[in-house]
């Protein structure tokens, strides 16, 4: 569902991504780790088609994104780190607003049906999303992307600043879409949540991918060494 | 879809406060129209009884002497006040509309006004012609300057951008939220005018609201442009009340300075000196000349001679006439600048549409100064009949009793005030919302 083919951006001399080299399959769940500034927000903002690639393309189920703007973002659900909603509208004003602009119309059994799946309790589903925690407004931005039938998310550090609980409710969430045949990447510093929903992991650093693997083949240690040997944090390492 | 736009509007507490008070300008507008005309109402209800009374009241004093009695007697020309007004008062509070002219010179009375309050004057009127071109646009400001800005700075727009097929389209619906408010609240407001003014539906009042309709339209088209520059809210806000302030302050004040120094009016003041010598010098000039310049004007009343012994109304009503002959040359030369002051006006009006929405309205309403000069020439033209008919029942010092003055009620102006229903008044608007239109379209596509 994802493929990313040489992928490279540059602004001026300075590279923020270099040739990467990307697959994601359906029902795929892949994480992309690694420190600030690696190239993990360029990776997803390619792939939404907010900046150009310098050179390479990428391909979101089969369609480059570059040619296809309109048509590949039909796919798409994407949660930044902070998902910022109307603050004025409710949950299901929201989730019915947001998929109103995409040529959705659902009832409001529909709507409270799809914020019920992501999690969100019942009696937060007609208050304002300016009352809410961020943890409840992801679980608004998947209902989005439930409600949306995404094929492909594009998750950029969604558990960022969440609690334990809300995130490891976050990280069920992605598991039940995984079951439904939804790909994801993920950009996180959480390597504790990769291990434990993703099923490949890729560690960046310098808009490189330094390293890929099958998430079951690696133990959080392992994961933690590699990472920080790979961050050359060595010292921290011993 | 658009009922969630129009909840998420409107459960702003600002957006609210904004609707509620250009509401409340407005309805506040319409009462200032209301006693505006209400007053003029009641100045020309007046008038028929205060001549009827004026005239017997002289009559009875003076019906011996004619020449004496047409000294005092005053009859009210009176220039008719359509209820549009009401909506665009335009200089007509500053001229009178009922002239009380008596048969001796012209331009002594021509230029006469009322008694008005300079501080009135200085502030101008909050008319709703006011509201809408000056206020309105303000309103839309607000309205429109964060339409994209508020999202991007929020963060709104990445998630809008993932899930629409189409900004521009989005940003348009978003927009015409606002356009349908904004036309909600001018509907209110003229539907609360015709009533309140008692505004006939006439092609004058749907050309009105036409053109409101199209100026406002004009405004959201300027912001819309200005918005899809992707800037700050910020810059958006500020580069709008620029503009705002050049259209509506900076540009009709730089036109006014143009056209006062472009043609200037020392006539005003020289009618009035050679008007004032022209009479009274002649009481020292030689009688015979005084009269055979009367009759060079008026042959028809030669007959009646040359009577130089003493005082007699011929000869000073000839004196009299004197004035207006000696000012004829600088009334005329008065007459054609403030003509062209007025094309002048008109043409560059063209370009701006605020000046040109208020001369439009000013027309339609009959407050405008071309038809205040067509009220001027008619009180002229009536000031002409009445010397035709009184000089020679004076000259041959018939007596009070011999004129039926039954029939010297007040007299109405109408000129120029029939249905403005050419289209010329909407061509500049409308050419000036299809190049913002046309700009918008052009800057919208990157928005892709």
């Amino acid at each position: 569902m994802i493929i990313t083919n040489n992928l490279t951006k540059k602004y001026g001399d300075f590279t923020a991504l270099d040739q990467l080299e990307l697959s994601v399959k359906e029902g795929d769940i892949y994480c992309l780790l690694g420190a600030n500034g690696a190239g993990k927000t360029t990776t997803i903002n390619l792939l939404l088609g907010f900046i150009q690639p310098t050179s390479g393309s990428a391909f979101i189920n089969q369609l480059k994104v570059e040619e296809n703007p309109l048509e590949t973002k039909r796919f798409l659900a994407y949660i930044p780190e902070n998902l910022m909603l109307y603050p004025s509208l409710s949950a299901v004003e929201n989730l019915d607003y947001f998929s109103g602009i995409g040529g959705k119309s659902l009832n409001k059994s529909q709507l409270e049906g799809f914020l019920e799946e992501a999690g969100l309790q019942s009696g937060a589903f007609h208050k304002r999303i300016e009352s809410f925690s961020k943890g409840m407004r992801q679980k608004v931005g998947i209902a989005i992307a439930l409600a949306k039938d995404a094929k492909v998310l594009l998750l950029d550090e969604p558990t960022s600043g969440l609690d334990p609980k809300a995130s490891n409710e976050f990280g069920h969430l992605l598991q039940k879409l995984r079951g439904k045949g939804v790909a994801t990447l993920m950009a996180t510093h959480d390597l504790f949540r990769a291990k434990e929903v993703a099923t490949h992991i890729g560690i960046m650093k310098d808009g490189h991918l330094k390293q890929q693997f099958v998430a079951s083949d690696i133990s959080l240690s392992q994961l933690e060494k590699t990472y920080l040997e790979t961050m050359d944090y060595k010292t921290l390492v011993s | 879809m658009y009922r969630l736009l129009f909840l998420q509007f409107l459960r702003s507490r600002a957006v609210l406060a904004s609707l509620v008070l250009i509401l409340l300008l407005g309805v506040i507008s319409i009462g200032i129209g209301h006693q505006f005309l209400s007053q003029k109402k009641a100045a020309i209800e007046q008038v028929e009884s205060h001549q009827k009374s004026h005239i017997e009241r002289n009559v009875a004093l003076h019906k011996d002497d004619l020449g004496l009695l047409m000294y005092y007697v005053q009859f009210a020309f009176v220039n008719s006040t359509t209820h549009l007004a009401g909506l665009s008062i335009g200089q007509s509070d500053l001229n009178p509309n009922v002239q009380r002219i008596t048969i001796k010179n012209l331009e002594g009375q021509r230029y006469d006004t009322d008694l008005v309050n300079p501080m009135n004057l200085q502030s101008g009127n909050l008319d709703l012609s006011f509201v809408l071109i000056y206020l309105f646009p303000l309103l839309i400001i607000v309205f429109t300057f964060n339409l994209l800005s508020e999202e991007t700075e929020t963060g709104t727009w990445r998630l809008v951008s993932v899930q629409t097929s189409s900004k521009s389209k989005y940003l348009l619906t978003k927009l015409s939220v606002r356009v349908l408010l904004i036309y909600a609240v001018l509907g209110v407001l003229f539907t609360v005018a015709k009533i309140v003014l008692a505004i006939p539906l006439d092609l004058n009042f749907m050309m009105v609201v036409l053109l409101s309709f199209l100026y406002v339209a004009f405004w959201f088209a300027l912001c819309f442009f200005v918005i899809n520059y992707k800037k700050n809210s910020g810059f958006n806000a500020l580069l709008l009340l620029s503009i705002w302030l050049v259209l509506l302050i900076l540009l009709p004040a730089g036109i006014n300075a143009y056209l006062t120094n472009k043609y200037p009016v020392p006539e005003a003041l020289s009618t009035m000196i050679s008007q004032r010598d022209g009479y009274h010098t002649k009481w020292d000039t030689d009688k015979k000349e005084t009269l055979q310049k009367f009759y060079d004007h008026y042959p028809q009343f030669q007959e009646f001679g040359y009577p130089i012994e003493g005082f007699n109304w011929t000869w000073y009503y000839a004196m009299q006439q004197m004035g207006d002959d000696d000012s004829a040359k600088d009334t005329k030369a008065l007459r054609k600048k403030m003509g062209e002051r007025e094309t002048a006006s008109k043409q560059l009006s063209a370009f701006l549409p605020n000046m040109h929405l208020q001369l439009a309205f000013n027309e339609l309403a009959g407050t405008s100064l071309n038809q205040h000069l067509s009220f001027l020439d008619a009180t002229g033209d009536f000031h002409e009949e009445l010397r035709l008919f009184f000089y020679p029942l004076i000259f041959k010092e018939e007596s009070g009793d011999s004129v039926d003055w039954t029939k010297f009620v007040p007299k109405y102006s109408d000129d120029g005030k029939d249905d403005k229903t050419q289209l010329r008044f909407m061509w500049p608007l409308l050419i000036a919302t299809f190049i913002m239109f046309l700009g918008c379209i052009i800057i919208g596509r990157k928005l892709h």
